[in-house]
């Protein structure tokens, strides 16, 4: 249960709101870089923490992120054109660069200096791995790059995705941290699921349908352990970093890639949900990129044009009865992302908090909660930059072990939840 | 026949809108929760939180076991002190308890834990435990993990004390 005040403090991400500044002060994936996939491409409409805003890239290979109206009649940029350094508003023909400023009034004498006093909002939008990154927040403040993993191994070794999710953030990333919903939700996608099964893994997940947990701060966030029993008194521990506010990895399946999210406020009733495979050592075979690429896995299949899932609200997400009688699918709702997806959306949009009933094993949500509320508290009240802004702490690892039952995770697995370049993740 | 025909009948009922049509009701009883400190360490935090409203917690601190008749083939039961000092014994205090919540403080808990975590298994009582220790490091930290480990559904590491009411909170204890 959350009080009604603490579950509106980490909801709302709208400007002025505790928890937009502290989303303000991360670099958070704005767009992938195929939306811009070319010099002077059409523009892109982004709403990210409840601000509309216009991303474009320039004739130089620059990239723009915008307040979404020109300043002059309030026109929406999207139907600018991309030309000659700059966005310029059909209406009227104000252009901007891609910082925001105005460069070009033509109803006005140049040398009149006019469109030197015109600039919109702008936010700095860098290219790391696939993914655009933007940091709505103070320049002066403005982090050092992000350094997740995924992000850096080299293009083949990754695979980046995002969909619209119908509801608000916070909720889509506890399920990102419920490591109790996979033997259940999800059961049958482990046997069947092409960047899931085979994994000796798995047999313990389905072998221990109520694990115990362990949940120990990190710098960055925290580690949640989730402990099954394994052969000869041992535990198959699968450990799933959370690193503030919003980026979680799922412990990994033998050799199958890593995978992994962001949750990305788009405004308080959406989010981004974007989703990572990658492997640390070696290239995705074909086999793998192209099950990712038809939303196997954490991905889904798209509805055509979109990033919109093509199971979504206005078809019951393609309910099959059938299907989840026959046992294929424990929910009726077939892929691992839209099984959590229809679920979270189901909870409404900003779920009501203070109707849950949580019981002792979702300690680790509760534990996320109260870290996210603290940090939200000292920057707002004391300034202090919150835990997962500093690079070192992206530099984490799911992993998956079978450990002697007298060892703390934590402990035992030190160099499996870091970053190690050459290293393969720990998988079992 | 199955189709959605109208919206609240269809997965559109999770918009907004449709949200201020779900029944308002509470939805659950009240849980008897019992919380106990296994040291004096564990004790003091407890304290700190103790005389907050809570909805029908009872704050315990283990002081020693104690033999008692077997139940499902324990032996021991354990003497505690309620919030104002009274003794009490732990079999007494799980009759009809919904949750119980074992707070410990770096290397210490032991015994408490093994009696108070076997009281609760055996009873099929939901349990946490919460280890508070400022320094993640401190080697006592994994004494008391060890020690926990088997009897808590969940192992909490807090470096924070004001974890406690939080999750005392989220327990609806």
């Amino acid at each position: 249960m959350l009080r009604k005040d603490v579950n509106d403090l980490l909801t709302l991400t709208g400007p002025g709101t505790a928890m937009g500044d502290l989303f303000r002060q991360y670099w958070m994936p704005a767009l992938l870089a195929e939306e811009l996939a070319e010099d002077d491409c059409p523009p892109v409409r982004v709403k990210l923490l409840s601000e509309r805003l216009i991303a474009f890239r320039d004739s130089k290979g620059r990239y723009g992120l915008i307040d979404e109206f020109c300043a002059h009649r309030g026109v929406s940029l999207w139907f600018g054109r991309n030309e000659e350094g700059g966005l310029r508003c059909p209406y009227h023909g104000w252009k901007y660069d891609v910082t925001g400023q105005c460069i070009s009034v033509p109803s006005e004498p140049e040398e009149s200096g006019f469109c030197q006093k015109i600039k919109l909002r702008s936010y700095p939008l860098i290219r790391i791995g696939d993914i655009l990154w933007t940091h709505m927040g103070d320049a002066a403040q403005r982090p050092p790059e992000p350094q997740w993993e995924f992000a850096h191994v080299p293009p083949e070794q990754t695979f980046t995705s995002k969909r619209w999710q119908e509801s608000n953030w916070l909720q889509a990333m506890e399920g990102g941290i419920d490591s109790s919903h996979v033997s259940w939700l999800h059961s049958g996608a482990l046997n069947s699921d092409p960047l899931f099964k085979g994994a000796r893994g798995n047999r313990y997940n389905h072998g221990d349908m109520r694990p115990h947990f362990e949940v120990v701060e990190a710098d960055g966030g925290l580690f949640i352990g989730a402990r099954r029993n394994a052969e000869d008194g041992k535990y198959y521990w699968r450990i799933t970093p959370w690193v503030m506010p919003s980026f979680t990895m799922i412990p990994p399946r033998g050799d199958h890639p890593v995978h992994g999210h962001f949750w990305v406020p788009i405004d308080d009733q959406n989010c981004w949900a974007w989703s990572f495979d990658y492997h640390p050592v070696r290239a995705l075979t074909r086999e793998e990129r192209t099950a990712m690429q038809d939303g196997f896995g954490i991905h889904v299949k798209y509805a055509p044009g979109t990033y919109r899932p093509l199971a979504n609200k206005d078809n019951d997400y393609l309910m099959d009865r059938a299907a989840q009688k026959r046992g294929e699918t424990f929910s009726g709702v077939d892929g691992i992302a839209m099984q959590d997806a229809s679920l979270q959306e189901s909870m409404g949009p900003i779920v009501d908090r203070t109707k849950e009933n949580l019981v002792s094993t979702d300690n680790g949500i509760i534990m996320a909660r109260h870290r996210l509320r603290k940090a939200v508290e000292a920057l707002r009240d004391k300034a202090v930059v919150p835990p997962g802004v500093d690079p070192a702490h992206h530099r984490v690892r799911s992993a998956s072990v079978v450990l002697d039952p007298d060892i703390a995770f934590v402990d035992a697995c030190k160099d499996d939840l870091k970053v190690r370049p050459g290293v393969k993740q720990s998988s079992v | 026949m199955n189709a959605p025909t109208l919206l609240s009948s269809c997965a559109h009922a999770a918009g907004a809108a449709e949200a201020r049509f779900r029944v308002d009701y509470p939805n659950a009883r009240a849980r008897a929760s019992r919380i106990v400190a296994l040291d004096d360490g564990a004790a003091a935090v407890m304290r700190q939180v103790a005389h907050e409203d809570w909805d029908g917690a009872r704050f315990l601190t283990f002081r020693a076991a104690r033999s008692a008749p077997g139940i499902a083939g324990l032996t021991l039961d354990a003497t505690l002190a309620a919030e104002d000092g009274e003794e009490t014994r732990l079999s007494a205090e799980l009759e009809g308890a919904d949750v119980v919540v074992m707070i410990a403080s770096a290397g210490h808990g032991a015994e408490g834990a093994a009696v108070v975590g076997n009281a609760c298994s055996v009873r099929s009582i939901m349990t946490a435990g919460l280890i508070v220790a400022p320094r993640r490091d401190d080697p006592g930290v994994e004494r008391a993990v060890q020690v926990l480990r088997p009897h808590a559904a969940v192992l909490v590491i807090a470096s924070d004390p004001d974890f406690v009411p939080a999750m005392l909170t989220a327990l609806r204890a």
